[in-house]
């Protein structure tokens, strides 16, 4: 068995062992924090010791020992922390259940995390942190490395996020049906985030020993076998596919950004792509049509036209329109003026654009900065083209992009 | 995304913080002089406890520095301060923040009398989503 293999065994076991502790104490954090030494003791010890039979039983042992002796050490605090009347309330999102390592569904312990990582009460960057501890088993020091941030930095966005939670405990709620959505929503809308961060570095899973978008896409598949109905989960897992499929493809050999209309197709991940496509057509027929499964649908347009001319800008016109109706935002109004400059012609694109250039709060936004420089180049304006890629190059600050955008200005 | 906040300021004598040697901030009355400080502590212990704090460093007199100019195919060494201005680089913070509008929240709360604050977005070597 290769390390790899056992690590991605014991990070798969950590949200079932961090669900079983939290059935049995209350403290969140230290229940954490102990299935954290356990994981970190499974990394030492079965690489050379060998895998146990029963791993998921082997954690939970490893990390209750951890969390009892850490009560014992803080004695008679800990002790008063489990009296406090109407304390935390992290088991409660957990079904009871006779048998900690039991026989429940795989799911319901990964859902009842990725809840409560998703927190209401936590920032984003927080709720990202702890979704990764908590449910996907990493280490602070993993997580530091992949945002570049010091260790110390990280450790404290989880406690805080962690104190949070303790601190809301009391008001903590299991999810009612009618809460669900909501919460899911965040959940969504953490994993989108993390998948984004991996999916944007440029380090790279060549630099790192960690590839932070597939870190998100497991995630994502794990909460879609849970809720294989909801249809904006699979909407969101296959935007992620549709998305990583082009990952090979989307830097070149210096690390520099290949536009999509650029890139090597035979290149993007067939696999990928045609689970991706699965994924959106069965959703799309089905319920209301949510913000992730447009984006995954116009992401698989992109993946079916087998080169860039071949692209159904009509459709992908059509889709960011009923996206700018679902989730307005500039991003969006400013990815249908393109859609719609190449579907009718850069004037009309342009006219699109129009209304986003006036607006003050998007003056500083490189990325309509670099889309009204793309449109002034096909409508045959090169000088108005070049000035405009030359503001949106000082603007950014992705140095990929700024090599890019200082490219298109000086040509 | 990361931003430094740089401090340029004129303490005399030079030292840290910067503000207890600035005659525009000295000349105020001691419980004002004791309430920014107080709110300012409050800050750092915010922005600490959020893990929005990265690093932070006060850096020494600048006629301390050595400057490097390239010469004859060589360095030459002189010593500083680089810039003969009034207002001296002083020392920075780095912070990581979700947007550009909480780092210049942050930032203005920097300011004082008699000193520039300097909010410098940071480079990062990733690239957004086109």
């Amino acid at each position: 068995m290769t390390e790899q293999v056992g690590r991605d065994v014991w990070r798969h076991e950590a949200p079932h062992v961090l669900t079983a502790l939290l059935r049995r104490s209350r403290d969140f954090e230290a229940c954490e924090d102990a299935v954290q030494e356990a994981l970190l003791a499974a990394a030492r010890q079965w690489p050379s010791e060998g895998r146990p039979d029963d791993p998921r039983a082997w954690l939970i042992r490893v990390a209750s020992r951890r969390l009892i002796d850490e009560q014992r050490r803080r004695g008679a605090d800990a002790a008063r922390e489990q009296h406090v009347a109407g304390r935390v309330s992290a088991a409660d999102l957990v079904a009871p259940s006779a048998e900690d390592e039991g026989d429940r569904p795989v799911g319901d312990d990964t859902l009842a995390l990725l809840l409560l990582c998703a927190h209401p009460a936590l920032s984003d960057a927080s709720r990202v942190a702890l979704t990764l501890r908590a449910v996907a088993g990493l280490s602070t020091a993993q997580i530091a490395a992949v945002f570049l941030v010091p260790e110390a930095t990280m450790a404290q966005r989880v406690s805080r996020a962690k104190a949070t939670i303790r601190a809301t405990g009391a008001r903590l709620q299991p999810p009612t049906l009618d809460d669900l959505p909501t919460r899911l929503h965040a959940v969504r809308h953490v994993l989108h985030l993390t998948f984004t961060a991996g999916h944007t570095a440029a380090t790279g899973p060549h630099l790192l020993d960690l590839d932070l978008a597939a870190e998100a896409i497991r995630l994502t598949e794990r909460l879609h076998r849970v809720l294989p109905d909801d249809t904006e989960t699979a909407g969101l897992l296959a935007l992620m596919l549709l998305t990583h499929a082009r990952a090979g493809a989307r830097l070149d050999s210096h690390g520099d950004l290949v536009p999509l209309d650029e890139q090597d197709r035979t290149r993007w991940d067939g696999e990928l792509i045609a689970r991706g496509i699965h994924l959106v057509e069965a959703a799309l027929p089905v319920g209301d049509v949510g913000p992730f499964q447009l984006q995954a649908a116009i992401a698989a347009v992109h993946a079916e036209a087998v080169t860039a001319a071949d692209t159904d800008w009509l459709q992908i016109t059509m889709l960011y329109r009923m996206l700018d109706r679902a989730a307005p935002s500039p991003t969006v109004s400013l990815n249908l003026a393109v859609a719609v400059a190449m579907a009718h012609g850069p004037h009309a694109g342009l006219a699109v654009l129009a209304p986003l250039l006036d607006r003050d709060d998007q003056r500083r936004n490189h990325r309509l900065h670099a889309a009204h420089a793309h449109l002034l180049e096909l409508a045959g304006e090169p000088d108005a083209a070049r000035a405009a890629y030359a503001l949106a190059a000082r603007l950014t600050q992705s140095l990929p992009e700024q090599r890019y955008l200082n490219r298109r200005s000086t040509r | 995304m990361k931003f430094v906040i740089l401090i340029h300021s004129n303490p005399q004598p030079w030292g840290h913080p910067t503000g207890d040697f600035v005659a525009e901030n000295l000349a105020l009355p001691q419980d004002q002089r004791d309430r920014m400080g107080a709110e300012f502590d409050a800050l750092l212990t915010e922005i600490h406890a959020k893990g929005e704090l990265v690093v932070a460093e006060a850096l020494a007199e600048p006629r301390s520095s050595t400057l490097y100019r390239w010469q004859d195919g060589k360095a030459l060494a002189t010593d500083g301060p680089y810039a003969e201005t009034k207002e001296q680089f002083a020392g920075f913070f780095m912070i990581d923040v979700q947007d550009r509008a909480r780092a210049e929240e942050i930032a203005a709360r920097f300011a004082g009398p008699g000193e520039t604050i300097e909010l410098r977005p940071a480079m990062w070597p990733g690239a957004d989503e086109q």
